[in-house]
C-alpha cells in the first residue's frame, strides 16, 4: 500500500514537471495580449480567447506550411526506412571487411558539432543546384537520420534467429527473396521505430530547412513558425498555437503505434 | 498515336510563350517584423505588376540568421539580389566583399534625397539605402498612470518611486516604476554620454575604460537596488509583458514596438530618455536605419538591371509614403518630411525630437566586439561579481583582445607548407595502404558476397556523400586563417588555432564544464527514465496514458519550450519562483542572473527535454524481461529493492548502455539549450559549454578558422570517449 502510494506520489510530482511548460505554452496561445510573460500561476483566465488558433489556420499559410512538411517528413520516412533497413540487414548478417569500421563511422557522424557543417552544406547545395527544392531536404534529412536508424535496426537484426533464414535458403529462396518475405516482416516493430525516428526529426527540424528552402510557398512548419518570430517583435500568441498543434501529428503518431513502440525497441535493443 | 500528335504540336506551340513567361526572379532577404512584412509584401506584388517579367520572392530571416545564411549564400556565389537589414551589418558585409558599394550603380545625385542616418557611410562609400531612419530607444510612457513624462532623471527615480508598488499587499511586488531590457548593453548605451563621453572614437577604437561607463554602471546599479524602482531580472520579453499588462508606468524601448502597444489598445506616450540630472546632459540613444544592400552576386546584367530597378522602387517616396501611413515609421526621404501625414503624426513629431538628441549607428565592424564585452562584463557587474571600476577596466580590455582577434589576419607560417606536406603524404601512404582493402572492395561487388555490397551500400554511400564534404571542409578550414578579413580569400596557415585553443586555459574549463553538463545530464536522464519506465510498468493502471503524456515534452518544438523554460526561470515573475515562495516557502532564486544557477536552469530544462527518450528505451528493455524470473523472485521472499537491483537493473543495462552513449554525444554537442535558456551564454559568458562557444566564435565574431579547429578537437574527444566505452562494453559482453 505505502509503495502503491509513494508510486502515484512520484508519477504525479513528474506528471507535472513534465506537463506544466507545455500548459504555459497553451496559455501563451490562448491570450489576446501577444505577450509572452504572465504573472500569474492560472492557464486559463477571463480574456483567454482561441484567436490565436483560428488566425493561426485563416490568415496564415499554416496549412500550406503542414502539407510541405507532411510531404517531406512522408518521402524522407519511406527513403530512411528503405536505406536503414537494407544495409543494416548486410551489417547484422554478414562478416566483411571493414564493418565493425564502418559501424564506427556511422556514430562518428553524430559527433560533429552540427553548426559548422551549415556552411559547407550551403555550399555544396548551391553547386548541386538544390537550393529551394524539396530534393536537398529529402538528401539531408534522410542521410542525417541514417545512423540512429542503421543502429537500431542493426540491433533488432541480431536478435533474429539465424535458422530462419536458413530454412528460406535451403527452400531455394534466393538471399533478397529472405530479406524480404522472411525478414522484413518479422521486424515489422523495429521498422515503425525506424520510421518514427525518421519522421520526427525531419518534422521539426529547423537548421537545415533555413539553409535550403527560401521560397514561402516551400516553407515547412518549423520555418513557416519561426517567421512569426523576430527579434523583439515576436507573435508569440501565434507561435505557441502553432507550435502545439504541431505536436499533435506527432502524438497521435505516438498513440498510434506506441504498441510496436515498445515491443519493438525491446527485441531490437537486447543486444544493443 | 494521334494523341501524341496533338501533344507535340501542342509542346511546339507553347514553347516559345512558355519562354517568354518565364519571368527574372529577383531575391529580396529582410528581416522586418511582422507588420512591415505586410506592407512590404504589398509594395512588391505592386511592383510585379508595373514591371511585367519580373518577380520578386521575398524571405524573412531573423536579424543574427538572415546575417549567418547570407554570409553563407554569398560564400557560396549566390543569395538574393537584395538583402535587408539593420546598418550595423554593412561593416562586416562591406569588409567581407559580399555587398556592392552603391555608389558604381547609381548617380551621386540619388543620395541627396536621403537623410544621411539612412545612407551611412562606410569607408566613404555608401553601401546601403535605408527606407526609414529610426530604431531608437525613448521612454513610452503609460498614459493612464502618468499624465506625463519625466523632465530629467531625479524626477524619473521619483515618479519610478512612486509607481512601484505592492497593490494587494502579498508583500510582492505588483507594479514597477520603470521596466526595460536593461541586461542588454544596446537599452543602456545611450546613457553613457549622458554620463560624459562616448563609447567608442571617431577612428573605432572601444573607449570604455572611462568615467561616464563607471558612472552609468553605478546609475544603473542606483535605479535596481537603492531605489528599487525596476525588476531584479528582467529581459525583453519581461518588460514588454509588464508594460503591456499596465504592470509598469515607464519603459525604455525602441520605435518598433509601438505597433504592438497600440495593437494591444493601450494608451501611451513617448518621450526622450530623460535628461541626466547631475551631468545636465541627455541620454543619446543609437539612431540608426534598416536599409537595402546590393549583393556582389549577380547571374545576369538582367538581374543587376531588375534588382536596381527594384530598389530605386523601395527606396522611392511611394513606397516610403506606404509604410509611413501603414506602420508610422519616419520616411528617410527628406522631401517627404513636410508631408502633411508626418507633420500631423504626433508620434513621429516627438520621435523626430528625440532624434535630434541620438547618436548615428556605429557601422564598422569592430562594434559587435565593442557589444559583446560591454555584455559579458555588465551582466557580471550585474550578479555583484564585479565592482563598476572593474568592470570598465575589464570591458575596455575584453572589446580590444575581441576586436583584435576578430581582425586578426594570420600569415602562412611555416607550418602552413609542413601541413599541407602532411596531408600529402597521408593521402599516398593511405592510397598505398588500402590499395588491398579498396581492390578486394570494388571486386566484392562481383564475388560471392556482392549481395552485401549492394545492400549496404545505398545507405552508406548517401551518408557520407552529404557527411564528407563538410567533414573535410572543416578540417580544412580549421587549418586556415579564414575569418572576417579574409572571407572570399582564405589559405592553410598552419597549426595556429590548434596551439591557440590548446593553450588556452578557457578551453580546459569549457571544457571540464561540458563533461559536467554531459555526465548530469545523461545521469539524470537515464535515471528517471528508467525510473519512470519501472513505476508505469509495474504499479500503475492505464499504462498508456502515462506513457503518453510523458513523451509530450518530446512531441512539442524544442525551440518554444526552450524559450519558456527561460520564461519560468525568471525571479520574480516564473512560476518556478513563486512555487518555490507560496508552497515550500522558501527565498526567490536568481536563476537567470547568477552563472551557477544559469546553468543549473539550462541542465534542468535539458533533463526535461531528454528523459522522454530514455524512458520509452527503457519501458522497451522492460518488455523482454521474463516474467518468470520475478515469480521465481518472489517465490524465494526478495523484496522489491531486491527485484530490481538483481534482475531489472543487469537486464536493463544492455539496452540502455548503447542509448546512453549516443545520448551522451547527442548531449555533449547539445547547442539549442544553453543557447536559448541562457540567452547565449548570459550572464556574461559564463554557461558556455564547448559546442555554443564555437557557435559563438563562428557567428558572432567571425572566427570560422578558429571555430572548426576546436570543433576538430570536439570531435576527437568524442571518437576517442566512444571508442573507449565500446571497448569496454565488448570486453564485458566477452568475458
Amino acid at each position: 500500500m505505502i509503495k502503491k502510494t509513494l508510486a502515484w506520489f512520484s508519477i504525479l510530482i513528474f506528471a507535472m514537471f513534465s506537463i506544466y511548460p507545455i500548459l504555459y505554452v497553451l496559455s501563451v496561445s490562448l491570450r489576446g495580449d501577444n505577450a509572452f510573460q504572465s504573472q500569474s500561476l492560472e492557464i486559463i483566465t477571463s480574456t483567454s480567447t482561441l484567436k490565436n488558433f483560428v488566425d493561426l489556420f485563416l490568415r496564415t499559410d499554416f496549412l500550406l506550411w503542414m502539407r510541405n512538411s507532411l510531404l517531406v517528413a512522408t518521402l524522407t520516412t519511406l527513403l530512411g526506412v528503405a536505406l536503414a533497413s537494407t544495409s543494416a540487414y548486410a551489417l547484422s548478417r554478414y562478416r566483411f571487411r571493414g564493418r565493425n569500421m564502418m559501424l564506427f563511422a556511422l556514430l562518428a557522424t553524430q559527433m560533429f558539432p552540427a553548426t559548422m557543417l551549415i556552411l559547407p552544406f550551403y555550399i555544396i547545395l548551391s553547386k548541386l543546384r538544390l537550393i529551394d527544392s524539396f530534393w536537398g531536404l529529402f538528401i539531408i534529412y534522410s542521410s542525417t537520420a541514417l545512423p540512429f536508424c542503421v543502429w537500431q535496426m542493426k540491433a533488432y537484426y541480431d536478435t533474429i534467429p539465424k535458422e530462419l533464414e536458413e530454412a528460406a535458403l535451403l527452400d531455394g529462396c534466393s538471399r533478397w527473396m529472405t530479406f524480404y518475405k522472411i525478414i522484413l516482416p518479422v521486424s515489422s516493430p523495429a521498422l515503425v521505430i525506424t520510421a518514427l525516428f525518421s519522421f520526427l526529426s525531419s518534422w521539426s527540424e529547423y537548421v537545415i530547412a533555413a539553409v535550403v528552402l527560401q521560397d514561402p510557398q516551400l516553407y515547412t512548419l518549423p520555418l513557416g513558425l519561426r517567421s512569426f518570430q523576430a527579434s523583439m517583435a515576436t507573435q508569440w500568441g501565434l507561435y505557441a498555437a502553432g507550435a502545439l498543434i504541431v505536436s499533435v501529428p506527432v502524438l497521435i503518431l505516438f498513440i498510434s503505434i506506441s504498441r510496436y513502440l515498445v515491443s519493438g525497441l525491446t527485441m531490437g535493443s537486447v543486444k544493443g | 498515336m494521334k494523341f501524341v500528335k496533338v501533344l507535340f504540336f501542342s509542346l511546339l506551340f507553347l514553347s516559345p510563350l512558355a519562354k517568354a513567361a518565364k519571368p527574372l526572379r529577383i531575391q529580396l532577404w529582410h528581416q522586418m517584423i511582422y507588420g512591415h512584412r505586410v506592407v512590404l509584401s504589398e509594395a512588391l506584388r505592386q511592383f510585379e505588376k508595373e514591371n511585367p517579367g519580373v518577380t520578386v520572392q521575398e524571405t524573412y530571416r531573423e536579424t543574427e540568421e538572415l546575417r549567418s545564411s547570407y554570409q553563407a549564400a554569398a560564400m557560396g556565389g549566390s543569395g538574393p539580389e537584395l538583402v535587408f537589414g539593420p546598418s550595423d551589418q554593412i561593416g562586416p558585409f562591406a569588409t567581407m566583399n559580399i555587398i556592392r558599394p552603391l555608389d558604381e550603380v547609381l548617380e551621386e545625385k540619388y543620395f541627396e534625397q536621403f537623410d544621411p542616418l539612412a545612407i551611412p557611410l562606410y569607408h566613404d562609400k555608401h553601401y546601403m539605402i535605408g527606407g526609414a531612419v529610426g530604431n531608437h530607444l525613448m521612454l513610452i510612457y503609460n498614459k493612464k498612470l502618468l499624465a506625463k513624462p519625466p523632465q530629467n532623471s531625479d524626477e524619473m527615480i521619483a515618479l519610478g518611486k512612486e509607481h512601484t508598488r505592492d497593490l494587494n499587499g502579498d508583500g510582492k511586488i505588483d507594479r514597477y516604476g520603470l521596466v526595460f531590457n536593461y541586461t542588454e548593453p544596446f537599452f543602456f548605451a545611450p546613457f553613457i554620454p549622458a554620463f560624459g563621453e562616448a563609447f567608442m572614437t571617431d577612428d573605432a577604437k572601444p573607449n570604455l575604460d572611462t568615467p561616464a561607463l563607471r558612472k552609468t554602471f553605478e546609475f544603473i546599479l542606483r535605479l535596481r537596488d537603492k531605489e528599487k524602482i525596476i525588476p531584479k531580472e528582467c529581459d525583453y520579453e519581461t518588460a514588454n509583458a509588464l508594460f503591456k499588462q499596465g504592470k509598469a508606468a515607464m519603459l525604455i524601448n525602441g520605435d518598433w514596438s509601438w505597433g504592438d502597444y497600440k495593437d494591444a489598445g493601450m494608451d501611451f506616450g513617448i518621450a526622450r530618455i530623460p535628461l541626466i540630472s547631475e551631468t545636465g546632459k541627455w541620454p543619446s540613444p543609437l539612431v540608426g536605419t534598416a536599409g537595402y544592400s546590393l549583393n556582389v552576386n549577380m547571374t545576369s546584367s538582367a538581374h543587376l538591371e531588375a534588382a536596381l530597378k527594384l530598389l530605386r522602387y523601395l527606396t522611392s517616396e511611394r513606397v516610403q509614403l506606404m509604410f509611413m501611413e501603414r506602420v508610422g515609421v519616419l520616411p528617410s526621404n527628406l522631401s517627404l518630411r513636410d508631408n502633411p501625414i508626418v507633420k500631423n503624426n504626433p508620434l513621429l513629431k516627438v520621435s523626430a525630437e528625440i532624434m535630434e538628441v541620438g547618436t548615428p549607428m556605429p557601422v564598422v565592424p569592430e562594434v559587435r566586439g565593442v557589444w559583446d564585452s560591454l555584455r559579458i562584463q555588465y551582466q557580471k557587474l550585474l550578479a555583484n561579481s564585479l565592482t563598476p571600476a572593474q568592470a570598465a577596466e575589464g570591458v575596455q580590455k575584453l572589446a580590444e583582445s575581441q576586436i583584435s582577434d576578430m581582425n586578426e589576419v594570420l600569415q602562412p607560417d611555416a607550418s602552413a607548407f609542413v601541413i599541407k606536406g602532411l596531408v600529402l603524404v597521408l593521402v599516398i601512404l593511405l592510397a598505398w595502404v588500402s590499395k588491398g582493402s579498396l581492390l578486394s572492395f570494388v571486386q566484392g561487388f562481383k564475388g560471392p558476397q556482392k549481395f552485401v555490397y549492394y545492400m549496404m551500400l545505398p545507405a552508406f554511400v548517401g551518408i557520407f556523400a552529404v557527411i564528407i564534404y563538410p567533414f573535410f571542409y572543416n578540417i580544412a578550414i580549421s587549418f586556415s586563417n579564414f575569418s572576417l578579413r579574409t572571407f572570399q580569400d582564405w589559405s592553410i596557415v598552419g597549426l595556429h588555432h590548434y596551439a591557440n585553443a590548446l593553450t588556452d586555459p578557457k578551453f580546459y574549463a569549457l571544457f571540464g564544464k561540458t563533461i559536467a553538463w554531459t555526465v548530469v545530464n545523461v545521469f539524470f536522464h537515464v535515471t528517471l527514465g528508467v525510473f519512470l519506465a519501472v513505476v508505469i510498468n509495474q504499479v500503475m493502471p492505464a499504462k498508456g496514458f502515462w506513457r503518453t503524456l510523458f513523451i509530450i515534452p518530446w512531441a512539442v518544438p524544442q525551440y518554444i519550450t526552450a524559450l519558456t523554460w527561460r520564461g519560468m526561470f525568471n525571479q520574480e515573475y516564473g512560476p518556478i519562483n513563486q512555487f518555490l515562495q507560496q508552497f515550500l516557502h522558501l527565498s526567490p532564486v536568481q536563476w537567470l542572473s547568477q552563472p551557477f544557477t544559469a546553468f543549473t536552469a539550462c541542465i534542468i530544462t535539458n533533463v526535461w527535454l531528454g528523459f522522454p527518450f530514455m524512458m520509452i528505451v527503457a519501458l522497451g528493455g522492460l518488455q523482454s524481461i521474463p516474467h518468470s524470473l520475478y515469480e521465481a523472485a518472489y517465490l524465494d521472499k526478495a523484496n522489491a529493492w531486491q527485484r530490481f537491483r538483481h534482475i531489472t537493473l543487469p537486464l536493463l543495462m544492455p539496452v540502455m548502455i548503447p542509448a546512453a552513449l549516443l545520448g551522451s554525444i547527442w548531449t555533449f554537442n547539445n547547442l539549442n539549450i544553453v543557447w536559448l535558456v541562457s540567452n547565449a551564454g548570459e550572464p556574461g559568458d559564463q554557461t558556455h559549454i564547448l559546442v555554443s562557444y564555437v557557435y559563438k566564435a563562428a557567428f558572432n565574431l567571425y572566427r570560422y578558422g578558429y571555430a572548426a579547429a576546436v570543433s576538430v578537437l570536439i570531435f576527437l574527444i568524442l571518437v576517442l570517449w566512444s571508442l573507449g566505452s565500446l571497448r569496454s562494453q565488448y570486453r564485458k559482453e566477452t568475458r
